[in-house]
């Protein structure tokens, strides 16, 4: 018991331990205990998701609208580079719809730029890789079904968590691109780009694979940041000079400016200009429901795709089935389902419910456990572990003897010899058993010392038994 | 939140084949639970409102009923339904008359009175630890519950030691009155201490006759004798780690303590004065016979508290403390284990200095276990070996006998049931010798 146990009764001592301590504490204590183990997960938790909105908050968003447009003047819009553009020389045409910008592409050389693919519909995505020769087509963060889509032949591979600054030679491999090797270091380092697996496309990449250049008929400039081009960052580094040497380098830029998911295509427009409308495209798209956005439909499944949407893991040639095709769905009633939902609330209550006890559970304050002759016990186990018959025997003679001593009243300069002679009287033994009995060999073995033992115990029982001397209580 | 929100919840499950929509039907009945339970909980007796103490026994004799209530008022406006539940510590052996699964109802401004009967297992202070109310909803459904409110009110329960050797009293005392010289008028008292002349009659000792006082008088008187009164008593108890050994099934303090309450009412009712002293590594408790009419209630309520502590006993701070409170010559009862270890090496450096100036005695409960061990005839191999090491234990125990009598110490060692009474033999013969 290790609590004070004090009482101060009558009289004036003032040497009292103090015992007022422990009991207020021990709340306290408790508390502080669930502090210690609360207070720095919610700190590294508050740290993570503050970390994280932050990042959600500064990164753009290619499907606000705004994103990359000509005319929109906040960060993420693009008018800097627009005017930077103008200033060239160049011509920028902004068009907010696929089908005008593939027509405005038929006029002449021209780049066409698109900044935020993923609001195209899938449907048309493939008219992309099919552009007439001599121009350009810039993508800027394309996901992998963006990529797949329109039939190009790369595919993203690992993401940083912020766009770097890197130099056009970055990642040891020189750049073909003379746009970029111009521009120099530029924010160009977030998604990375590679030929997709079972394709032998040369590839011209730069900034550590951060800017990939499909050469063919109509070559496709592939840029995983949408740094350089946008407001807020287009002044840093050589930003600008990359942006407008991409885009400006056949005189005509269409832009594409999307603000919002495109609709679906519909064939055959009534009151067309006679251009032959949308055919499916064949191979990929057929999969997608019909609901027109490409954002809300599971994404390749690739690490990382551009707007994060990679939680879908079924391929895409095949696409997800539909939510109501599940066979077990339709085996059973839509109560049914209903039913276990109810039953796990109920569930839930009762969890509540037995959740909640009707106050802590009380501790006992333990008292002290010290069995009682634990070191007697203790040392016999010794000695038997160190199989001392030798020294257990001797002892177990000389209290013999202290016994016999005591009720025959032998003198104690008795000699071995005599007192065997002695003592084998009231005992009725010979003399030469007594002697060999409490001053023989020590015992070999254990059925030897336990054979002593007993012989002891008899002597002196039949000694104290003996008539002749009153007995007392004791009997050892 | 109660089974019944679960239950009227699961009641609804069967109803929901005949929705039309199942869906929204389950969000509708859950939220219809949900809301009953809100309100239900909104509708509960603010705990707030409620306030407990306490009323009853402050102490009870070992083995003995103790009754504490608990009184809790309801001041809010409100009807209260609640559970309470009162804990206490397990070794107090608390039953509640109204088990704390049943629901009371007080009504506005009533008072619910909560009897506790207490039936405690252990010696010492067992306190009254936490309340806890849970006050339902009119229908059942929620109840609000909060840690420490209503505020606990503290209480805590004295556990007497016990004192069976009570029943030896009676009979120590008419022994007691016989050296007195009381009950036995013819008699000579067998005091040593000079008390009365008086005439002599038929049948006193004439060893008794004061010849010289005879011859002033024209009378025969003789001298009356009684024990020596207002002698001073130190009953010591060792409090450390050898007192924590348990012997059948209490501690050897108990023992002791039962001891040292016998010879203290001995000692009161011959009219000796005794102080107590109760140490381990530090004094745990004191109490000087001043007052001689409680010494005794005083005496128990100071030693309840005391438990075994696993430290070794400092003799030196207990000779220490005797000599510097009892100058005078005393009888220092020592109520201790004889441990070969902790008596050699704490006390016998410190025991020339106590003797020389106090008669001491020293007490001590003897193990059952060592006597059995010695005692019964060996079976086993292993019986062999225990007999030796307790044949070897009780030899070391005579040689600290045998060093405690040469200071002149009177060593008393006898097993647990035994001890109050050996002890309280011991200090009558003292006294009728008058070596106190």
């Amino acid at each position: 018991m290790t609590g004070p146990a004090t009482a101060t009764v009558g009289g004036p001592q003032p040497a009292q331990p103090a015992a007022d301590g422990p009991p207020p504490a021990a709340p306290v204590r408790r508390r502080r205990r669930r502090h210690r183990v609360l207070v720095p997960l919610a700190l590294a938790a508050a740290l993570l998701a503050g970390t994280i909105a932050a990042h959600e908050l500064d990164q753009p968003d290619p499907g606000d609208p705004g994103f990359l447009s000509p005319v929109a003047t906040d960060d993420d819009g693009g008018s800097r580079l627009a005017d930077a553009l103008r200033a060239r020389g160049v011509t920028v045409a902004r068009e907010t719809d696929l089908l005008p910008a593939l027509l405005g592409l038929d006029r002449g050389p021209a780049t066409l730029f698109v900044p935020a693919a993923e609001l195209l519909h899938p449907d048309t995505l493939g008219a992309l890789g099919e552009l007439p020769a001599g121009r350009r087509l810039v993508l800027v963060d394309p996901s992998r079904r963006v990529l797949e889509s329109a039939g190009l032949p790369l595919v993203p591979t690992d993401r940083r968590w912020a766009t770097r600054a890197v130099g056009p030679e970055a990642g040891g491999r020189p750049c073909a691109v003379p746009e970029a090797t111009r521009a120099g270091v530029a924010a160009a380092g977030l998604q990375r780009y590679a030929a997709a697996p079972g394709t032998a496309a040369a590839l011209d990449r730069c900034y550590a694979d951060g800017l990939v250049r499909l050469p063919g008929r109509a070559e496709v400039v592939v840029i995983g940041a949408s740094d350089p081009f946008r407001n807020d960052r287009i002044a840093e580094h050589g930003n600008e000079a990359l942006a407008t040497g991409l885009l400006g380098v056949h005189g005509r830029v269409v832009w594409l400016d999307l603000d919002g998911p495109a609709p679906a295509p519909t064939f055959g427009r009534p009151g067309g200009t006679g251009e032959p409308a949308w055919s499916p495209t064949p191979g990929g798209s057929t999969g997608y429901d019909g609901d027109g956005t490409g954002e809300g439909g599971p994404g390749g499944p690739g690490t990382a795709t551009g707007d994060g949407d990679g939680s879908g893991d079924a391929p895409d040639s095949a696409g997800p089935p539909p939510p109501d095709d599940h066979p077990l769905l339709d085996a059973f009633p839509p109560w049914f389902w209903a039913l276990l939902l109810q039953l796990a609330l109920v569930a839930l209550l009762i969890v509540l419910w037995r959740a909640r006890r009707l106050g802590p559970p009380v501790t006992e304050p333990l008292p002290v456990e010290v069995r009682s002759a634990e070191t007697v016990l203790g040392r016999a186990r010794l000695y038997q572990r160190a199989r001392a018959r030798g020294p257990a025997a001797a002892t177990l003679r000389t209290a013999a003897l202290g016994r016999l001593r005591g009720r025959l009243d032998l003198p104690a300069t008795l000699g071995p010899a005599e007192v065997a002679a002695r003592v084998a009287g009231p005992a009725g033994g010979t003399p030469e058993q007594i002697h060999e009995l409490l001053f023989g060999a020590a015992p070999q073995t254990d059925a030897e010392l336990l054979e002593l033992a007993r012989s002891l115990d008899r002597l002196t029982r039949t000694v104290a038994a003996a008539p002749g001397r009153p007995t007392e209580g004791d009997p050892r | 939140m109660t089974w019944r929100a679960a239950v009227l919840l699961l009641a609804g499950v069967p109803t929901l084949p005949f929705w039309p929509d199942p869906v929204p039907a389950v969000a509708v009945m859950t939220a219809v639970v949900l809301l009953l339970t809100a309100v239900d909980w909104a509708l509960a007796a603010p705990l707030h409102g409620l306030t407990v103490d306490r009323e009853g026994d402050r102490s009870v004799r070992l083995g003995h009923h103790a009754t504490v209530t608990l009184r809790l008022a309801n001041t809010s406006g409100r009807t209260l339904r609640a559970q309470v539940r009162d804990g206490w510590v397990p070794s107090a052996g608390a039953r509640p008359d109204v088990p704390p699964d049943r629901v009371s109802r007080v009504g506005p401004g009533g008072v619910l009175l909560l009897p506790n009967r207490l039936t405690p297992t252990r010696r010492g202070d067992r306190p009254a630890v936490t309340v806890t109310v849970r006050s339902f909803g009119p229908l059942g459904l929620a109840f609000r519950q909060r840690a420490g409110r209503p505020a606990t009110p503290g209480w805590t329960l004295r556990v007497l030691p016990r004192f069976d050797s009570r029943r030896h009293l009676p009979e120590k005392l008419s022994r007691l009155r016989v050296i007195d010289g009381t009950q036995v008028t013819r008699g000579r008292g067998q005091g040593t201490e000079f008390d009365t002349l008086r005439e002599y009659v038929v049948g006193d000792d004439v060893r008794s006759i004061d010849w010289r006082a005879s011859a002033r008088r024209s009378d025969v008187l003789v001298r009356t004798w009684r024990p020596e009164r207002d002698r001073r008593l130190v009953c010591v108890l060792d409090t450390g780690r050898t007192s924590a050994v348990r012997v059948g099934d209490v501690p050897r303090l108990d023992a002791a303590i039962d001891a040292a309450l016998l010879l203290t009412a001995l000692a009161a009712r011959a009219g000796d004065r005794v102080d107590l002293l109760a140490a381990d590594a530090a004094i745990r408790a004191t109490v000087t016979g001043t007052g001689r009419r409680d010494l005794l209630h005083r005496l128990v309520d100071a030693l309840a508290p005391v438990h075994p502590a696993l430290v070794e006993t400092d003799f030196d701070l207990i000779v220490a403390e005797i000599l510097r409170r009892h100058r005078r010559r005393s009888l220092v009862v020592l109520l201790t284990a004889l441990e070969p270890g902790a008596l050699a090496e704490g006390l016998l450096p410190v025991l020339p200095r106590l003797a020389a100036r106090h008669r001491v005695v020293v007490a001590a409960v003897h193990d059952p276990v060592l006597t059995a061990l010695t005692t019964a005839p060996p079976v086993r191999p292993e019986d062999a070996y225990a007999a030796a090491a307790g044949w070897r234990a009780l030899a070391e125990r005579d040689r600290v006998r045998a060093a405690l009598g040469r200071y002149g110490v009177t060593v008393v060692d006898a097993p647990a049931d035994r001890l109050a009474p050996a002890l309280a033999d011991t200090y009558l013969r003292l006294k009728a010798l008058g070596q106190l």
